[in-house]
């Protein structure tokens, strides 16, 4: 539901949203005002600025020895500098493509989880902050497409594309809606919109609109809807766009793309 | 302490060299922000492997996309402890049982810390009283509303509730309360504030 609002609560709504504190509506109101205007973005950058001091506020606690050698065994794979860091052992790298979900609400959840947290690259083993996240949203996702049979379909970065970013789209075709999962989508030029599309048969020139989004500014995984004919064979796609309301059709190349397995 | 080669480098500078997976880069900011990420995971979290967890997910987070930094938009001290502060309150928003701080300023001991670490005067511990000084010159209600959405990860609409006044009230609050913030720790005006660096 658009409301318009006048400059001055969007001003007021930018302390809520530095701190994380708005409402998803007002969020998302918030970050798509955000793209087009630069004195909030201006306020925006100067109030994250006070949020960021407001941690030193809290008294000093050390932390312990564990935690850097933990951080220093997730990234010793990749490390440029390996001879300055003591052997430990890699964790345990998951994989796997695409599927059709079983009947089943409780099983596909279950399922969901699995897929969608290899496919990202998730150590099934950490019990962390960002496996929680990430399940507490598909787990939201699920109960959004209710639909048992719903596809689970992983759109992959195209070249242009950021390689981190990360997008899944759950959709019901007897529903026509869906619900998009993204993370890690790069941040947008100023004015400009991310639009997810429904392709029919992979044909662009026929693409229809399902979603204008930005990527909201906290980390993790974002759970968006949406409402899109989807048949058998619709290609989901993200391109970036002009805001605030996106376009009637794509005019760049996408930057993600996925195309449903067949059964 | 770790990384010596790499403690004449500005922040700016460790993070492209994290971007190009220079882990002494990575841990040299560790060395810089990791007390400050932790403890304030400590505040918001209180449960100590909790708080681990969301450190690390910071840091392994600027490894995985040092790119994800923009300098145009703040410090890497702000960028690594706004998201510490998101990561943990999202956590806390998961785990209700970790909201014990009704009212948030309690445990914050807003008056001068008598314990700081020698070590910690310097930079840190001028910063902390500022930023507490602060906190402490604002109105009760103000600082509240922040309080209660930076540690206790509550959203406009639940310190609303629990507060006993309309939302409006509590946006307004949040509004004014980090107008004056900003206002004050501009006033303390030393060149260490990120508004002012590089």
């Amino acid at each position: 539901m658009d409301t318009p609002m006048s400059h001055s609560e969007y001003e007021e709504l930018a302390a809520g949203y530095v701190l994380g504190a708005l409402e998803p509506d007002d969020e998302h109101v918030f970050q798509r005002h955000l793209g087009g205007c630069a004195i909030c973005e201006a306020n925006v950058r100067e109030l994250e600025a006070v949020v960021g001091e407001l941690a030193y506020a809290v008294p000093p606690v050390d932390p312990p020895d564990t935690l850097w050698a933990g951080i220093r065994r997730e990234i010793r794979p990749e490390a440029v500098r390996r001879g300055a860091l003591p052997a430990v052992a890699p964790g345990a790298e998951a994989g796997g493509r695409g599927l059709r979900l079983l009947p089943g609400l409780v099983a596909a959840a279950a399922i969901l989880l699995v897929v969608v947290l290899s496919l990202w690259n998730l150590n099934l083993r950490d019990q962390n902050a960002v496996y929680r996240a990430r399940v507490a949203a598909l787990e939201r996702a699920t109960q959004l497409a209710n639909d048992p049979n719903a596809s689970l379909i992983t759109l992959a970065s195209q070249p242009g594309g950021s390689p981190e970013a990360q997008a899944t789209v759950i959709a019901s075709t007897p529903k026509d809606r869906g619900v998009l999962l993204v993370e890690n989508l790069p941040p947008l030029q100023r004015g400009r919109v991310y639009e997810l599309w429904g392709v029919p048969g992979g044909t662009f020139a026929d693409a229809q609109k399902a979603l204008v989004f930005v990527p909201l500014r906290r980390q993790g995984v974002t759970t968006l809807e949406f409402e899109v004919p989807i048949q058998p064979g619709t290609v989901f796609a993200i391109t970036d766009e002009p805001g605030p309301d996106g376009s009637p059709k794509p005019t760049t190349n996408p930057l993600l793309v996925g195309k449903p397995t067949t059964a | 302490m770790r990384g010596k080669a790499y403690r004449g480098l500005r922040d700016g500078q460790l993070v492209e060299l994290v971007a190009q997976k220079d882990a002494g880069a990575l841990e040299a900011l560790y060395d810089r922000y990791g007390r400050a990420s932790y403890s304030l995971a400590r505040r918001i979290l209180t449960e100590e492997t909790l708080a681990q967890e969301v450190v690390q997910e910071v840091f392994l987070s600027l490894w995985r996309d040092a790119r994800r930094f923009d300098a145009g938009r703040g410090t890497v001290a702000t960028y690594l402890l706004s998201m510490t502060n998101h990561r943990a309150v999202d956590v806390v928003r998961r785990e209700e049982n970790l909201r014990r701080w009704r009212t948030s300023d309690e445990g914050l001991e807003l008056e001068p810390d008598p314990k700081a670490r020698v070590e910690d005067e310097v930079e840190a511990g001028e910063r902390r009283a500022e930023v507490r000084a602060a906190l402490g010159e604002l109105p009760a209600a103000q600082r509240e509303a922040l309080l209660l959405a930076y540690f206790g990860g509550y959203t406009q609409r639940e310190v609303a509730a629990l507060v006993g006044v309309p939302l409006g009230t509590v946006k307004t609050r949040m509004a004014a309360g980090m107008r004056k913030m900003k206002q004050a720790l501009q006033d303390a005006g030393t060149e260490e504030l990120p508004w002012t660096r590089q």
